[in-house]
């Protein structure tokens, strides 16, 4: 497995992209961090272990 | 947005059976490969899942805010959103910082100066 090196707090994070559900729209999209920052939005990240536990 | 290493199908059938979950209305993403939590550094090679990180992240891509917890312990979104609203307020206010008490626009700041060496106390006081 490769070893990458974790962002560090003011770095610029390189561009991604995530397979999403959108339950505003009740349907599945993509999430672009390119198109996000295209449109001068800021981004909050959350992550959380797993579905079906609490957050 | 929120990210785990389920599918987006999970999403979906979690977000539509979780009433906890019913007014949802952020983006839900799938990293099942982890690619994106590595990068992020909250990726947990030993389970497959990732921890409870946090990322304020600017609309020039840069990383403003970083908080990670374990497993077993959640985080306050209070704080989430003081920490994203100073963000804000600090990219407006590039010579302001805010202290700990801040809590929202109006509330205290300081702007830091040759002055207010040794002078902390007297400038949250002013």
């Amino acid at each position: 497995m490769c070893e990458t090196t974790p962002l560090k707090l003011g770095q610029v994070v390189p561009n991604f992209e995530l397979d999403t559900y959108d339950p505003k729209t009740g349907d599945f999209g993509k999430f672009s961090l390119a198109k996000q920052l295209e449109k001068k939005r800021w981004t909050i990240l959350f992550f959380y272990p797993a579905d079906f536990t609490f957050v | 947005m929120t990210v785990s290493t389920d599918t987006q199908f999970v999403h979906l059938a979690w977000q539509q059976n979780e009433k906890e979950l019913a007014a949802v209305r952020y983006q839900m993403g799938a990293d099942p490969t982890g690619k994106v939590s590595r990068m992020f550094g909250v990726y947990d090679d030993a389970t497959g899942l990732d921890l409870r990180g946090t990322f304020i992240i600017n609309p020039e891509g840069k990383v403003l805010g970083m908080e990670m917890n374990y497993y077993n312990l959640g985080r306050n979104i209070d704080e989430l959103m003081r920490k994203f609203k100073a963000n804000m307020y600090l990219a407006r206010k590039t010579n302001e910082a805010c202290p700990s008490k801040w809590k929202d626009e109006g509330d205290k700041t300081l702007a830091p100066s040759a002055k207010m060496v040794g002078k902390v106390h007297e400038a949250l006081q002013g």
